[in-house]
């Protein structure tokens, strides 16, 4: 049945207004930060001291069994903690340990979870990710980076590519070839691997947008046995599947606080267009501007909406017309939209808002440095191979 | 309860039930059949539809209806416009019903809305003039007291079905006025002396008029609603209606993307299936998008106006989805088809044409992009 409304009882109005008091308080100042794109050691120190103050209330694992540092409360009340950290447009959490923990709850062993979820929970412990390499990006199977078994370690060798914010973790989740001889997609295997490892060096990479993404190359580096995630061999189905289209297990539903940035950046835009006079009248009055600004609305509202009906599939577990592909068409329509809303609310701001900041900048510079950001949208797998999935399993095209 | 955007079995019941007789009882024959035949509708199927409860659907039970809400309407639209069906109900139902319901006195309900339910009497608003705008400015028809009447001087355009309707519900100007002030609704017969109805040939088919008033005479009884002060009513029903026509919208694209990946899988060129060639892949995830997008605002939609709550942004948010929609998984279609739904006997162009009056009707994309500004608090 239809319903859109998160805080239906007393108990979780007052729960949103318990996130709200906190996020008042912790945050009383508006600040936009993209740890992503952000390599300013003063305001990474601000963010991770803000996820800690998080982590103390246990608020990162609120849905995680209690033992697992979880609190075992409901995906409703995450979701309603999500929406308000999203209003209050709170910089997100590093978006690679939650995907490890998810994961984790999924396919780990209990040590693996008493061993690495605290970190994750509290954020002490960051993650990168170790899953494209130079020669291996939309066609991810094409992996070269080899881990073979020596008594009681793996041994891992190849390099990894595009680990954004490596260089602030500590630990990186890697897929590498087990099995050489099996099908490309079946000989896959997920290590858990400290970036403190003899035979790890790490390279930067950084990109147009401030951020720095990074090259790391695994020399003879070894592991302990117990670093496999899930099954050997499985990694494909288990870990790489398990971020498009089946994410939605016991790790709970998320409303994707890092997609959702797009909901507290327009809010500013319109902010802006209240607020600025241009040719004699508000920017909010401009019927031109007017158009866009409602354009945008429509491609905010509905990927939220997109967000809200994948929660009702992971309650209900009935899939919408697309089946496994939602999440894949959820993706490539956030994916196509994010461009669009950078370059149209460059459009917006106008010649302005190519300053970088200084005191003639619009909105701090921050629309410009959305639009860099903007390009990055292949993080995590192209628009194009998102509708190739979502036209192969879910429109049922042919392969 | 708490965040889904399914419908209740109930509903997709009503979903089934209609998909299963439009099947049966609306074929595209019939549906080429109404685009030049002299009647407006086909007189068999509309009274089928009453005697199913249709019409009346959103009707109080004392009036003949059955006091549905909107997410019970919405699947019966989805199905509307799956197979196209050449009948006034959006018209009757939602429109005139919506109106009347609204503003109308007891009287004028009981005299009115039980003959709409059972498809006795046919009543449909006439809201647009010439000048083609949405807004209460664009309602410039002049209705000027005299004596025990008013005196209506104008022209309404792209009028359902004015030859057959009894009455008109038109939107006519009584004063001056901004912001909609000034706007009265009269109920007026079509058969009123100095009233000229003209058909007025169109995309899609569809049986739409021009109805000119000269200096026609109707008598004060036939105000709705409180002289100079109808337009917020005009308006929240548009928008209501607005939302079912998303509806109609999404039922028509759900046909055109099965027609087009049907197509794209069974076509073959250059040795293989088109739909193996991520052009065409594209078009096809284009119009699945388009569609997407537009069932879930119209979602969004209905339960806000279902529970109450504010819902005229997301009412335009809904429509101008539907409306770009319209126009953009047609276009897709036709890529993917190419010549063989060019030709006049395949079924696409039937929605192509009719996906275009939709796209305008009830306010178009960018009447709807600016009210989601508007209603936003721009």
């Amino acid at each position: 049945m239809v319903d859109l409304c998160p805080d239906d009882t007393p108990e979780l109005k007052a729960w949103r207004q318990e996130v709200r008091d906190f996020l008042h308080e912790a945050l009383p100042e508006p600040w936009t930060f993209w740890y992503d794109y952000d390599e300013d050691p003063e305001s990474w120190e601000r963010y991770l001291a803000f996820w800690r103050k998080v982590g103390k209330k246990q608020w990162n694992s609120l849905t995680w069994p209690a033992d697992c540092y979880g609190l075992g409360r409901s995906a409703i009340e995450n979701w309603i903690l999500e929406e308000e950290f999203v209003n209050h447009d709170t910089p997100t959490y590093p978006v690679i340990g939650m995907q490890v923990a998810g994961h984790l709850l999924r396919h780990g062993t209990h040590q693996q979870r008493l061993k690495h979820l605290k970190g994750i929970a509290d954020a002490t412990v960051l993650w990168g990710e170790g899953f494209s390499e130079p020669g291996a990006g939309s066609d991810l199977a094409r992996l070269t980076t080899k881990a073979h078994r020596d008594g009681d370690e793996w041994v891992i060798n190849g390099q990894k590519t595009l680990g954004t914010a490596a260089h602030f973790c500590q630990w990186m989740a890697i897929l590498a070839r087990t099995d050489p001889d099996a099908p490309r997609h079946a000989g896959l295997s997920c290590f858990l691997v400290p970036l403190d490892a003899p035979g790890i060096e790490m390279l930067p990479l950084d990109n147009m947008a401030d951020g720095r993404q990074n090259m790391t190359y695994f020399d003879d580096v070894r592991v302990p046995a117990d670093s496999l995630l899930g099954d050997e061999n499985q990694a494909w189905t288990q870990i790489w599947l398990g971020m498009g289209g089946e994410r939605l297990d016991n790790a709970g539903p998320s409303l994707g606080p890092h997609t959702m940035r797009i909901v507290p950046l327009l809010n500013r835009v319109i902010r802006y267009c209240q607020q600025t006079t241009r040719g004699g009248r508000r920017l909010a009055d401009d019927p031109v501007v007017r158009q866009q600004l409602g354009e945008l609305m429509l491609g905010v509202e509905a990927i939220k909406l997109q967000a809200y009906e994948l929660y009702g599939i992971a309650q209900s577990g009935k899939p919408n017309r697309f089946g496994v592909a939602s999440l894949h068409m959820h993706q490539a329509v956030f994916k196509e939209f994010w461009p669009h809303l950078a370059q149209v609310c460059m459009e917006i701001v106008g010649p302005m808002a190519q300053l970088q900041g200084g005191k003639w900048a619009q909105l701090n510079g921050d629309i410009e440095h959305y639009f860099r950001a903007s390009f990055g949208n292949h993080a995590g797998g192209t628009s194009q191979i998102k509708r190739m999935v979502w036209a192969t399993r879910g429109l049922g095209l042919p392969r | 309860m708490g965040i889904d955007l399914q419908l209740s079995e109930e509903q997709e019941l009503i979903g089934s039930t209609a998909n299963e007789f439009f099947g049966k009882n609306c074929p595209p024959e019939l549906v080429r059949e109404y685009e030049t035949s002299a009647a407006d509708y086909p007189a068999q199927l509309w009274s089928q539809m009453a005697e199913l409860g249709w019409l009346g659907m959103p009707f109080p039970e004392r009036h003949g209806g059955l006091g549905l809400a909107t997410l019970d309407m919405v699947p019966l639209y989805v199905e509307l416009g799956r197979h196209l069906v050449p009948c006034p109900v959006l018209e009757a139902a939602a429109l005139a019903g919506g109106l009347i319901g609204a503003l109308g006195s007891e009287e004028q309900q009981k005299a009115l809305l039980p003959g709409i339910a059972r498809a006795e009497a046919l009543v449909v608003w006439a809201l647009m003039e010439p000048e083609g705008g949405y807004g209460p400015d664009a309602v410039q028809l002049k209705a000027q007291r005299n004596g025990s009447e008013f005196r209506l001087d104008g022209t309404k355009v792209l009028v359902a079905c004015a030859s057959s309707a009894s009455h008109l519900l038109c939107a006519a100007r009584t004063a001056a006025g901004d912001n909609g002030e000034g706007v009265s609704l009269f109920l007026v017969e079509t058969q009123a002396p100095g009233t000229t109805v003209e058909r007025m040939p169109n995309i899609a088919g569809q049986p739409l008029y021009a109805v000119t008033f000269d200096n026609a005479s109707v008598p004060a009884d036939a105000l709705v609603g409180d002289l100079d002060s109808a337009w917020p009513t005009l308006y929240e029903t548009m928008m209501k209606a607005a939302v079912l026509q998303s509806a109609m919208v999404v039922g028509a694209g759900e046909r055109v993307l099965e027609m087009t990946t049907d197509y794209a899988k069974e076509r073959e060129q250059f040795g293989q299936a088109i739909g193996k060639y991520q052009a065409v892949q594209y078009l096809c995830t284009d119009i699945a998008m388009h569609l997407h997008r537009t069932r879930l605002l119209t979602l969004q939609a209905a339960w806000r106006i279902d529970s109450g709550r504010g819902f005229l942004r997301e009412a335009a948010l809904a429509k101008a989805a539907a409306s770009r929609a319209a126009a953009a998984m047609t276009f897709a279609a036709h890529e993917v088809h190419a010549g063989v739904a060019f030709v006049i006997d395949y079924d696409l162009q039937l929605y192509t044409r009719r996906a275009k009056h939709w796209e305008y009707n009830l306010g178009d994309l960018r009447y709807h992009l600016d009210r989601a500004c508007a209603e936003s608090g721009l």
